[in-house]
Parts: structure tokens; sequence; C-alpha cells
């Protein structure tokens, strides 16, 4: 293989943390969830991996998982329509014995048969929940290195408001790690409660191909469930597993508050550079116009997708592909998904409006900046 | 399997009246509205009509065009049989050639139309801004029984002597045809789009072919001949919006058409008859608190932090605060430093222009210029490119240009 081939195959969890942003999700998953004017997160984490030569991509949907595959079609925009590889989406029950599942050993377990039949050497794995423009060479290349046999990368935050409001195992698990002078981890820590600097896991895996599969194998005989909690955490003095450090920028989306203001933040060029400058993210292609703004229209600190007509006033705002804005309307702090029309004289504020919203003519709607507005897709105010 | 129609596009025009702008591309190839190339149009009109098979002429600076049309994928035309097809000219048993002329360029590749064995094939011109549904045409031609038919325009009368003009009878069968005549007879200017029943085609190309005085032109040539032989032809009448975009002042013309569909009749944005291209791939558009946006259209990757009004931002387009932007049109990944005044222009793709430096000038009496920034172009600082210049090359800091 020449060296733009990283040897790796991905495998993505669409479903993950569906349940922290009930709202979002009701029409589709976490994966299909719209970010960014025009893209939806799934996007982030798949065009990493093809930028990164990982062009072997497998997608384990659980449920509600129509708009992903919709979105995703044959994979062509992500450049993964291909012979040897490309993307496969697995539905849960694509196989006699398959079944929904919880964590990702069930989920893995699934397709235990592929992974063998496999020929990449390392397994690449990652949510969807976080927006990121992800260097998965360097984390694999920092794998290699470091001699480990799971590398698991992570960042230094806070852990945000949204999981400590999180039952415990109700909405998904999240993790934090200790980590010694090599960065290798010591404790993994399940749902911890403490304020203060972490070292928050971004639950994205790199191991090789044969261990992940002997540990899962085990790990589902024994009846286990998540991959992280019930395999890594008790194996962590037999196994070693790695911390790799990411300083880049990333969205990560925890609830619909968070989803709002990682939204907002890329109304910061520098945001939005540190999102989108390393490498380019690819989305499906709607074939819209260029946006027009007719007399009368004013913007003011805004990002928008192409297919919008604004005609009335818009400011701090996020527009996604197709919105319209009427004359005399008036939005702000919102963020308009695909095809919302906010009509004459309408007033919206602290919105967020999914898929073919309309709101008519005069009405006035605000929420606050800790609590946004939800109206939910196809509705009419 | 036989098509009933297919498509033969001509995409090798030079389109020399652009200067700048084709200098390292052809015609078709020529960024417009935005986020489309001209060719954008005939091929989402065949695809729109159900044409799946399009053969595209090139022959000049045809790298941009044949990168751009790749695979055919962003216009569907990716097919398992058919699809679009690159056809430059190509060598031959019997010697190679340049394509002398429309004809002769269709003559060349008759043998991939054979491929095909469709029923009817229509010629198509690759420089021109028009929608049109092509089956519509079609159907006109099979009602007529119809050989050839041309679709044509009606002109103001006093513009008539500008165009290939089709005199009908009134059953709207042609029974003269006048090439740029001083005494107009009809005001039905011909648009060079042309159905032709495929054995007629074969026969009066091949016919034409063996006259050596023959230019191998469609309109100099075979439709003479098709008249001379009283063949069955007919002039069907397209009143939508039709634009041949062969010089700067009308091309950017129709780019400010584009800004007010209301009234031009160009109307971008019909989700029934969609303009496909291929996608720039960028986040979506910017606009900064800074910014004044007035009366404009703007794409996938800008970034405004000036002020733009009443203009075409293609996708990748900077402006910076201070920056005046008006009754411009600014082609892609250009950079419009702070301070900078661009007016009543067109500033070609990755063009930088300086700070403070002043492109163009709204028309005042006598000067009506549309100032033209090659691609590439570098403005200086403070340069000023007066509102008739035609840019190829690097204008230094402070330096004028009229």
């Amino acid at each position: 293989m020449v060296n733009s081939n990283s040897n790796a195959l991905g495998i993505i969890f669409p479903n993950s943390y569906d349940s922290l942003i009930p709202d979002l999700v009701n029409v589709r998953l976490m994966a299909s969830i719209p970010f960014a004017s025009r893209y939806r997160m799934i996007d982030f984490i798949l065009s990493s991996m093809v930028n990164c030569g990982i062009d072997n991509v497998s997608v384990i949907v659980r449920n509600n998982y129509h708009s992903l595959m919709d979105h995703l079609g044959s994979g062509r925009e992500w450049d993964l329509t291909r012979k040897n590889g490309g993307l496969t989406i697995f539905p849960p029950f694509a196989e006699k014995d398959s079944k929904p599942y919880t964590g990702r050993v069930e989920a893995l377990s699934n397709i235990l048969d592929l992974l063998r039949s496999q020929k990449e050497k390392y397994v690449v794995m990652s949510d969807t929940n976080i927006a990121v423009n992800f260097d998965f060479k360097a984390m694999i290349a920092e794998h290699i290195a470091s001699g480990a046999d799971v590398s698991v990368a992570y960042n230094e935050q806070e852990l945000p408001e949204g999981v400590f409001k999180t039952q415990y195992n109700a909405k998904g698990l999240y993790y934090t790690l200790s980590l010694d002078e090599d960065r290798r981890v010591r404790k993994i820590y399940v749902n911890p409660r403490t304020h203060g600097i972490h070292n928050f896991s971004m639950n994205m895996f790199v191991i090789g191909r044969e261990l992940l599969i002997d540990l899962i194998n085990t790990a589902f005989v024994r009846g286990q469930v998540y991959f992280e909690r019930d395999v890594l955490s008790p194996q962590l003095e037999k196994l070693n597993v790695h911390g790799f450090r990411f300083d880049g920028y990333l969205a990560r989306i925890s609830d619909i508050k968070s989803y709002f203001e990682e939204n907002m933040k890329l109304l910061d060029e520098k945001n939005l550079s540190g999102l989108f400058d390393p490498a380019p993210v690819y989305t499906k292609i709607r074939d819209d116009n260029p946006t027009r703004y007719i007399s009368g229209a004013v913007a003011k600190n805004i990002m928008a997708a192409d297919g919008c007509v604004i005609e009335g006033e818009v400011e701090n705002s996020i527009l996604f592909r197709g919105v319209k804005i009427t004359k005399g309307a008036k939005v702000k702090n919102c963020i308009l998904m695909q095809d919302t029309v906010v009509e004459e004289n309408a007033r919206v504020e602290y919105l967020i409006s999914d898929k073919k919203v309309t709101i008519t003519a005069g009405k006035e709607m605000k929420g606050t900046d800790t609590y946004p507005l939800y109206i939910a897709k196809g509705h009419q105010v | 399997m036989a098509k009933e129609m297919i498509a033969m596009l001509l995409a090798g025009g030079q389109g020399s009246r652009l200067y700048a702008l084709t200098q390292k591309l052809a015609k078709p190839a020529v960024p417009f509205g935005g986020k489309y190339r001209i060719i954008d149009f005939p091929l989402s009109n065949c695809v729109n009509s159900g044409i799946d098979t399009v053969g595209i002429l090139t022959q000049y600076q045809p790298l941009v065009l044949n990168e751009y049309i790749g695979n055919g994928q962003p216009w569907d035309l990716d097919r398992l049989h058919g699809g679009v097809h690159v056809l430059p000219p190509y060598q031959q048993a019997s010697g190679s050639d340049w394509y002398k002329g429309t004809a002769n360029a269709i003559y060349q590749n008759l043998s991939f139309i054979e491929r095909y064995n469709p029923q009817y094939v229509i010629i198509l011109s690759g420089d021109q801004i028009c929608k049109q549904d092509y089956s519509d045409f079609l159907k006109f031609h099979k009602e007529k029984g119809a050989e050839f038919s041309v679709a044509v325009m009606e002109v103001p009368w006093e513009e008539a002597p500008r165009f290939g003009l089709m005199v009908t009878d009134e059953t709207d069968r042609i029974t003269e045809f006048q090439e740029k005549p001083k005494n107009p007879k009809s005001n039905l200017a011909s648009m060079g789009i042309y159905i032709f029943n495929w054995d007629i085609l074969k026969k009066y190309l091949i016919e034409d072919e063996e006259d050596p005085q023959s230019e191998n032109d469609f309109g100099n040539n075979i439709i003479p001949n098709l008249l001379r032989d009283n063949r069955k032809m007919y002039a069907y009448h397209f009143s939508g919006y039709w634009k041949d975009v062969g010089t700067i002042s009308s091309l950017w013309e129709a780019n400010m058409e584009v800004l007010d569909p209301e009234h031009s009749g160009i109307n971008l944005f019909d989700d029934d008859w969609k303009i496909y291209s291929r996608n720039s791939g960028m986040t979506g558009h910017r606009i900064s608190a800074s910014a004044v946006v007035e009366n404009s259209m703007i794409t996938d990757g800008c970034r405004v932090e000036g002020t733009v009004k009443h203009s075409i931002l293609y996708a990748g387009v900077q402006v910076a605060e201070g920056a005046v932007i008006e009754d411009a049109v600014v082609m892609g990944g250009s950079v419009i430093k702070s301070g900078a005044v661009v007016k009543h222009c067109i500033i070609a793709e990755n063009v930088v222009i300086g700070e403070n430096a002043v492109v163009g000038a709204m028309p005042e009496g006598e000067t009506n210029g549309v100032a033209t920034i090659g691609p590439g172009v570098y403005i200086g600082d403070g340069a000023k490119i007066g509102p008739n210049a035609m840019i190829s090359t690097n204008v230094k800091d402070g330096e004028e240009q009229w």
C-alpha cells in the first residue's frame, strides 16, 4: 500500500448519545443532526476518516436511521463509493443472529464476521456527537509508536453541564481518564460528577483488528455491554491503553443548549477555521442556488448556506439551506434548519427551528439564551 | 439499446471577445451566476428534459472544462449506457484534423452518434445562458413531421441584421434563411439550437464534407443545403430567457440580471428546473457584524466583512472590512482587501485586490466600461484600474491603468 492508505478501517456508532437531545433525534439520530449551516454531525468524522486514507467505513445503525441512510446514500460525496471497502451501513437485523444493541460490545459482536474477513491491521472507532476535524493519521502513528494495545482520544476540558443532568446509565455513559506521565491510561472513571478540568474521553479508539475481535468475543460471551466500562476499565493492568491528547477545535453536543451554543460559536472566525481549515468536510449536495439578499435585507453576524432568500433582518444566526426570511421579519440569535420560512413581520429570538418549519406572518416567539425554544420538524406556528 | 434523442454540445468556442477571461479556459467553462459555469445551463437542460446522452465537443483550452465535467456525476450524467462524453478531435487511420467548423466537429464524431443509433440529434451551443425544455422542442419537431427544426427567438427588428434569420410561412415552415442581412425579411433569430432526424443529419454532414468549398458550418452550409433540397424545416418559437454571453458587457449584464429574476426572466430559484453544477465543497458563507449586504447573491465559502451592494460573489470570495463592492461580479477565491473599492467590473477567479486599490467606476456619461481583471492577477495596494481596463498581468502597488 502506498502511504496515503492508513491500513485502518473505520467503524462509526451513529446512535450514541441520542438520548441527550431527545427533541432533535425525534425524527433522526445523532449522526444526522444538522450542524454548522450545511452539515450533519456524521460528516465531520466521516470526512476526517476519508481525509486520513481510511476508505473502508462501517456505520452500525440501531434505530431511527432513515434520515442517515438518505444522507449517506452510496457514500459518493465522501469518495466512499469503492469497489474495495467503501461505505457499509449495518442495520440491526442485518444477519440472522443480530439484534439491536445497547453498547459497543453488542454492536461490534454483530459484525464480527465482517471484521474477521477484512485485511486492515487497525480499527478506528468513533461516535458522532463531536464535530471535529480529526487527524486519525497522527493518532494511528502515535498508537504504533507508543506500542499500545489500544489508544483512546481525549481532550482537556471541564465536563459539560449536560452530563451532570443525566441519570446514571439512563442517557449513555461518559468517561474521564487518569493518565501516567507516558500518557498510559491508569484509571477510567465512569460518569464522574467532579468539577474542574478532566481528561475527557472523546470515545474515539485505535486498536488492532485481531485484538478487537478477541476482546469482543470474550466480552460478548460474558454478557458484557460497554467497551470502555466492561472491557477496558477492568483490564488496564493487562492492556496497554494509551491516551491520545487532542488539542484542536471540537464541538461536543451534550444537550440542546450545547447544540445551540456550539452552532453559535462558529460565528467566531477563529472557531470556524479551527473546525474547517485543517481538511475539507464533505456533505450531501443539494444543488441550491446561491443565497440571495434582496433590497431591504439586513444581515449582521450570520453564517448561511446556499439557497436562502433574505428580505428581512437577521442577526447572530445560523441559517441552513433554503431558509426564507420574508420582508419585515426579524430573526435574532436563531438556528433555522433547512427550508424554514419566517413570514412577514414575524419576530423570532433564541429559536431552534427544525426542518420545514413555518413561522406565519406577524407571530412572535422568544426563547432565552439559557433555554432556546425548539420547534419540531414540519410544524407551522 | 437505441436512444430516442441524444445531444451534441458544441463547446470548442474560444470566446475571444471575453479576452482575459478566456485566455486559459474555453468559453463554456467561464464561471457564471455565483456557483455555475456557462455549460451547466445546457447540461442541466438536457437532464431536466430527459436526455441522458451528451457528447461535448471540445477544442480550445479544454483542461478546465474536462476536469469540470469529469464523469458527469453532478448532472446525473454518469450512466451505464450513455451519459456525458467529452469528444476532442482525435487521430484516425486517415490522419487527424482539428475541428474545421461546427458541422465538421459533428462529422468527425458520426461514429459516436452511430453507437446510440438515435432517431433524433439535438445540436446545442455551449456558450449561452438559457433555461429551455428540449423535450418540448422535440414534441414540436415530431408534430410538424419535420426533418430539421431550429429554435428561434423574436428579436427587435432594428437588431435583426445582427442575427441569422429564419423566414417562415404561416405553418412555421422555413422558406428562407438570411445570415446577418442588411434588409431583414424576418425577426426570428436562430439560437443555434437544432434538432435533426439522424438520417438527415448524417446524409448532409457526409455530403458537406465532400464539398471542398464548404466552411463546414451549420449556418453557412448545412442549413442552405437543406433549403436547397426543399427539406421539411420548421422554426420553433422560444420566448424564455436567452443570452449569448459573448462579450464582457453581456456577461456582466447577464450576471446582474440574475440579481433581478422578477424582471429579467432568468430565475435560478426554480425547484422544477434546477441548474446543477460541481460543488465547491466549502462551508456556509459568513456575514460579519461589520458587513453591509444589499441586493446581492453570495455563496458557500464567502467571508464578508465589508460592504457588498448589487453584486455577485462566487465561492470562497473574501471581502475585508472597509472594502466596498458595487455592481460587481467577483469570481471564486478572489480576495478584496480593506479599503479597496471595486465597482461595475468583473473580477475573475483567484484575484487579489490590494488595500485601498480602486477598480472600475460607476458609469458616468460616456464612460460605461466594465473593468475586467483576469484570473490570478494581483492588483497592488493603492493601485487604480480605470473603467475600460482589461488587466491580465499583475499591477504594482500604486500603479494606474486605464
